[in-house]
C-alpha cells in the first residue's frame, strides 16, 4: 500500500508526495504531457530532441548536470509516444537543489544554437546506434506506418526521418517549449525521504511563481478501424528470419487493457508461457518469441515477435502462432494459467514499488491517466479478469483483418 | 510577478554512508549464509553463489551451459514443471555464469519461501541434464550467438577480452560455432559434481527476512554433503596478445565500436579506490571528461564511458563507445588526449568537488534498499573484503588530492599498454 498526498498549485502544476523514511534519498519525477504524438508530421522526433535540449542550460543556470552532481544527485529522462519524463535522485539534505534546477528549466530554457547543433548530432548517433546498427533494429520503423495510417503513432518517438532532426531550427524549438512545457501541462511526484510539508513549501517557493501557459490543444486524428489484413515482406542480411505480428487494441484506460495484458502473459509471460512452451521448447520452431502490449495511452497494439529456427518456413511459423492463439480460444481449462499470471502481476507490482524512482514514475503516470490510486489497485483489476472477459477480448481483437504482419526474411545462405 | 531570486540553494554535505552489516552463520553442512535485514515490504532476495564460473571450465561454454541447464529438469520435476512452478508463485528467477562465479538469484514474496527453497534445492542439487533439453538449448543458443555477433559492440567486447587476457585463458577466449556442438549431458554432470557443491558455495539473503529463514534453509539445504574429490580447476596462464591495435571489419556497419583498455589491478589492491575516482573523472559519469568532450561538446556519439572491473585473477579498465565512422579516429585521438591531460595537469578544485560529491551520492545509492545492499555486499565479499573496503573508498573520495590523481594516471594509464579495438565497416 503506497500512501501519497496530492496538491495542485495555482498555476496548475499537480504534485504527488509519498514519504518513505527508509531511504536517505529523494526521487523527483517530472512528467510533461507531451510526446511524439503531439508532433507535426513534417517535424517528427522533436519531442525527443527537446528532451536532450533540456540538459543544455536554462534561464538562470548555464549547465543542468554539474550543480546536480555537486550535491550528489543523478538524473535521466525518456521520451515516448505519449510523454516526456525527467527524473532524479538526490540525498535528502540537498533536495532543494532539485527544485531549483527543475523549476528553472520549466521557467525557460537557454535555447542556445550551439546546444541545438550538438544535440541533433547526438540524436542522429542515437538513431544510428539503436535502429540502424542493430540486426532487426529497423523493424519498428516499418511496423508503425504499417499499423497506423492516420494517428501519429505511425512514427516512432525518435522520429520518422532524421532529415526532420537535421532541419529543425531554434525558433521551432522555442515554439515547441512554450506550447508544451508549462506547469499546467506537468505532473511532479516526490518520493522517499521527504515529508509533505517540506514538499509543499518548496513546490510553492520554486514552481509557484511560474505563470501558467497556453498549452497547444491536443486534437489527434483517431485511427480508423482496420478493415483488411496487412502483410509486408522485407529482406535483410540477418542470421535468422523473424516474424512480427500486431493487432490494434483500445486505449490504456479502456476496460480491456488488463484482460489483454493478461492474455499476452498467458502467451509469453516467462519461460512457462504458451508460445515459449509450445513453439520454442515443444515444436522448436522459434529460437525466441515474445508477446506484449505497447501500453500507449491512445489505442495501442498487441505485439507478437519471434525469431525462427534454421529451416523453418515463415508460413509454418505464422500458422503455429495462429494455432496457439486459436487453442487459447477453444479451451475452457485455463484457470491455473490465469491464477499464475495474476500471481505474477501481484509479485511484480510489489517489487516495482520497492524503488523510490519506480514509485515516483508510477504515481506521475497514473495521475496523468486520471487515477493515481491505480498504484494501489491495478493488481485488483488484473484479479477481476474472468474467463469470459478473456474469450471476449480474443474474439474482439485477435482477428485477421485487425492484424498487420511483417515477414522479416533472412537472405543469408547458411552452410 | 516573479520576485523570487533564483539563486542556487546552499550545498549541504552529503551524509556519510552507513552500511547495514550482514549477519552470518553456517548451515549444518557448513555452507556460509549472510543475512541482510532491510526494506519495508514482505519480500526477499535469495542468492546462491558458486565458484563455478568460466575460469573453472575446460571447454568453452561449459560453465554457462551447466548453469542454464540447472532448471531444465531435476530428479522430481521436468523443465516444464519447474518453469511453471517458478512462474506460478510469482518468483523472479535469474541464472548467471560469469568469469569467476556462477549461480542463481530468486526474488519472491516472503509467503512463498518454502516453495522457493524446495525448487532451489531441485535446481541446484538435483539437476539431471536431460540430453533432449540440452540439444534444444544449444541450438537456441547458437541462434542467439549468431544474432549477437551481428552487433559491433559484441564483436569489439569479445575481441577486447581475447586481446587483454589471451586466446588460451577462459577470461579471454572467444566462442565459435563449433563450441555449441561439444556439450554432452555427461560433461555437464561432471562439472556439476565438481563445482556445485556445499564446499564451493555461499548464500546471500536480503530483504524483510522471514522469521524462520535460518531453520528453513537448514531443513532444505543444510543436509547436502558432497564427495569432494579435491579436483582443482585447470590453471591457464593469463597472457595478453601481442598486437595492441586490432580492427575487425563489419561490412555495412554505420557506426564503429571502439574499445580501449587493458588489464589492471583489482579491488584487493590498495590503489583501487583511487583508481575508481580517476576512472570516474575520465568517463565514469555524465559529467566526466569523455562525455563532456566527445558527446556534449562534439556530438560524435550517443554515449561514451570508462569503467574498471575486478576479476579474481586480474582486473581490467575499458573505455567504450559507438561512434559515426567519419568521426571514429577523431574520437580515439580525443580519448588519448584526455588520458594525457590527466597524467600531466592537476584536476582543478571545482571539478574535484563535483566528482567527490557525485561519488558520495553514488555511495548512498549503492546501499539504498535490500537489493542494492546485497549486490554491494557480494561484490566486496567475492574478493575476501568486507564493508571496510567501502569505508576506505568513501574516505578516499573525500581526501584524494590532485597530485595523487596524476600519479595514478601515470601508473595505470600508460598509453603504450592500452589495447585499441575497433569494429566497423571498412
Amino acid at each position: 500500500m503506497i500512501d501519497y498526498k496530492k496538491f495542485t498549485l495555482e498555476n496548475g502544476l499537480r504534485v504527488l508526495v509519498h514519504e518513505d523514511k527508509s531511504t536517505p534519498l529523494v526521487a523527483m519525477n517530472i512528467l510533461y504531457d507531451v510526446g511524439s504524438r503531439d508532433e507535426d508530421p513534417g517535424m517528427t522526433g522533436l519531442a525527443h530532441l527537446f528532451e536532450h535540449l533540456m540538459f543544455g542550460g536554462s534561464l538562470n543556470i548555464p549547465d543542468y548536470d554539474t550543480p546536480l552532481q555537486l550535491v550528489g544527485g543523478e538524473n535521466n529522462a525518456f521520451t515516448n509516444n505519449d510523454i516526456t519524463n525527467y527524473y532524479l535522485t538526490i540525498p535528502s539534505a540537498n533536495i532543494e537543489t532539485g527544485f531549483w534546477l527543475e523549476s528553472d528549466r520549466m521557467l525557460e530554457l537557454d535555447f542556445s544554437q550551439k546546444n541545438l547543433d550538438t544535440q541533433r548530432n547526438v540524436v542522429i548517433e542515437e538513431f544510428n546506434q539503436r535502429y540502424l546498427n542493430q540486426p532487426y533494429g529497423d523493424v519498428i520503423l516499418k511496423m508503425r506506418p504499417l499499423a497506423y495510417k492516420v494517428h501519429p503513432y505511425r512514427w516512432p518517438a525518435i522520429g520518422m526521418d532524421m532529415a526532420h532532426i537535421k532541419n529543425v531550427n531554434i525558433d521551432q524549438v522555442k515554439d515547441f517549449f512554450f506550447s508544451h512545457y508549462a506547469p499546467n501541462n506537468a505532473i511532479m511526484s516526490l518520493t522517499g525521504n521527504i515529508g509533505y510539508d517540506l514538499a509543499y513549501k518548496l513546490s510553492e517557493k520554486w514552481f509557484g511563481p511560474i505563470a501558467n501557459r497556453q498549452v497547444k490543444l491536443r486534437n489527434l486524428p483517431s485511427e480508423p478501424e482496420q478493415k483488411e489484413e496487412r502483410i509486408i515482406t522485407v529482406e535483410r542480411d540477418v542470421p535468422s528470419t523473424a516474424l512480427y505480428k500486431v493487432w490494434h487494441i483500445g486505449s490504456r484506460t479502456s476496460n480491456d487493457f488488463y484482460t489483454l495484458d493478461l492474455i499476452t502473459d498467458i502467451l509469453a509471460g516467462g519461460e512457462s508461457g504458451r508460445l515459449q512452451t509450445k513453439l520454442v521448447r515443444g515444436k522448436k520452431l522459434f529460437s525466441e518469441i515474445n508477446a506484449y502490449l505497447t501500453a500507449d495511452i491512445d489505442p495501442g497494439l498487441i505485439i507478437v515477435q519471434g525469431k525462427l529456427m534454421k529451416g523453418v518456413s515463415i508460413q509454418q511459423a505464422e500458422d503455429s502462432v495462429n494455432d496457439v492463439i486459436l487453442d487459447l480460444h477453444k479451451e475452457n481449462e485455463i484457470g491455473e494459467e490465469m491464477e499464475k499470471v495474476k500471481n505474477k502481476f501481484e509479485s511484480s507490482t510489489v517489487f516495482s514499488n520497492t524503488s523510490i524512482l519506480n514509485k515516483a514514475a508510477n504515481l506521475a503516470f497514473f495521475e496523468l491517466l486520471g487515477n493515481p490510486e491505480l498504484i494501489n489497485n491495478e493488481v485488483e483489476k488484473y484479479g477481476n479478469v474472468s474467463l469470459g472477459m478473456v474469450k471476449e477480448a480474443l474474439d474482439k481483437y485477435f482477428i485477421p483483418h485487425n492484424c498487420s504482419t511483417i515477414n522479416y526474411i533472412s537472405t543469408r545462405k547458411e552452410k | 510577478m516573479n520576485s523570487l531570486q533564483r539563486m542556487q540553494p546552499p550545498v549541504f554535505p552529503i551524509e556519510k554512508v552507513t552500511i547495514q552489516e550482514a549477519k552470518s552463520f553456517r548451515l549444518n553442512n557448513g555452507i556460509p549464509v549472510y543475512l541482510i535485514e532491510a526494506g519495508t515490504e514482505e519480500i526477499m532476495r535469495l542468492e546462491f553463489v558458486f565458484r563455478a564460473g568460466q575460469v573453472k571450465e575446460h571447454l568453452p561454454l561449459l560453465a554457462s551451459t551447466c548453469n542454464l541447464m540447472l532448471s531444465e529438469g531435476s530428479q522430481n520435476y521436468s523443465s516444464e514443471e519447474l518453469n511453471r512452478l517458478l512462474d506460478f508463485y510469482g518468483i523472479f528467477f535469474n541464472q548467471s555464469a560469469e568469469k569467476d562465479s556462477a549461480g542463481i538469484v530468486l526474488f519472491f514474496l516472503n509467503k512463498h519461501i518454502e516453495k522457493v527453497l524446495e525448487l532451489s534445492r531441485e535446481i541446484l542439487f538435483r539437476p539431471v541434464f536431460p540430453q533432449p533439453e540440452l540439444n534444444s538449448l544449444m541450438k537456441k543458443r547458437l541462434r542467439w550467438y549468431m544474432v549477437n555477433r551481428e552487433k559491433v559492440q559484441n564483436l569489439a567486447m569479445d575481441q577486447f577480452f581475447e586481446s587483454v587476457f589471451g586466446k588460451s585463458h577462459p577470461y579471454g577466449y572467444q566462442i565459435c560455432e563449433q563450441d555449441f556442438e561439444n556439450m554432452t549431458s555427461a560433461i555437464l554432470s561432471d562439472f556439476h559434481t565438481k563445482y556445485y557443491i556445499p564446499e564451493n558455495m555461499t548464500i546471500i539473503i536480503s530483504g524483510k527476512l522471514h522469521v524462520k529463514t535460518p531453520e528453513l534453509l537448514n531443513s532444505y539445504i543444510g543436509n547436502f554433503g558432497s564427495n569432494k574429490n579435491n579436483t582443482e580447476a585447470p590453471v591457464y596462464p593469463i597472457k595478453g596478445e601481442k598486437s595492441k591495435k586490432i580492427h575487425i571489419s563489419k561490412p555495412g556497419a554505420v557506426q564503429n565500436a571502439v574499445r580501449i583498455g587493458s588489464a589492471t589491478i583489482n579491488k584487493r589492491h590498495s590503489d583501487y579506490p583511487g583508481l575508481k575516482i580517476l576512472d570516474s573523472i575520465l568517463g565514469g559519469y555524465f559529467g566526466s571528461r569523455l562525455m563532456k568532450n566527445i558527446r556534449e561538446e562534439k556530438g560524435f556519439t550517443y554515449g561514451i564511458s570508462s569503467t574498471i572491473s575486478s576479476l579474481d585473477l586480474s582486473g581490467y579498465k575499458i573505455i567504450s563507445t559507438e561512434v559515426g565512422q567519419n568521426n571514429s579516429q577523431r574520437a580515439i585521438d580525443e580519448i588519448y588526449k584526455e588520458i594525457n591531460l590527466l597524467q600531466n595537469v592537476r584536476v582543478k578544485n571545482d571539478e574535484m568537488a563535483v566528482v567527490r560529491n557525485y561519488m558520495s551520492g553514488e555511495m548512498l545509492r549503492m546501499f539504498d534498499g535490500p537489493f542494492a545492499l546485497a549486490e554491494s555486499f557480494k561484490s566486496a565479499w567475492e574478493f575476501g573484503l568486507d564493508n571496510s573496503y567501502y569505508y576506505r573508498l568513501a574516505e578516499k573520495i573525500k581526501t584524494i588530492e590532485p597530485d595523487e590523481i596524476i600519479e595514478l594516471a601515470r601508473t595505470y594509464y600508460n598509453i603504450e599498454d592500452l589495447y585499441e579495438i575497433t569494429v566497423g565497416a571498412e
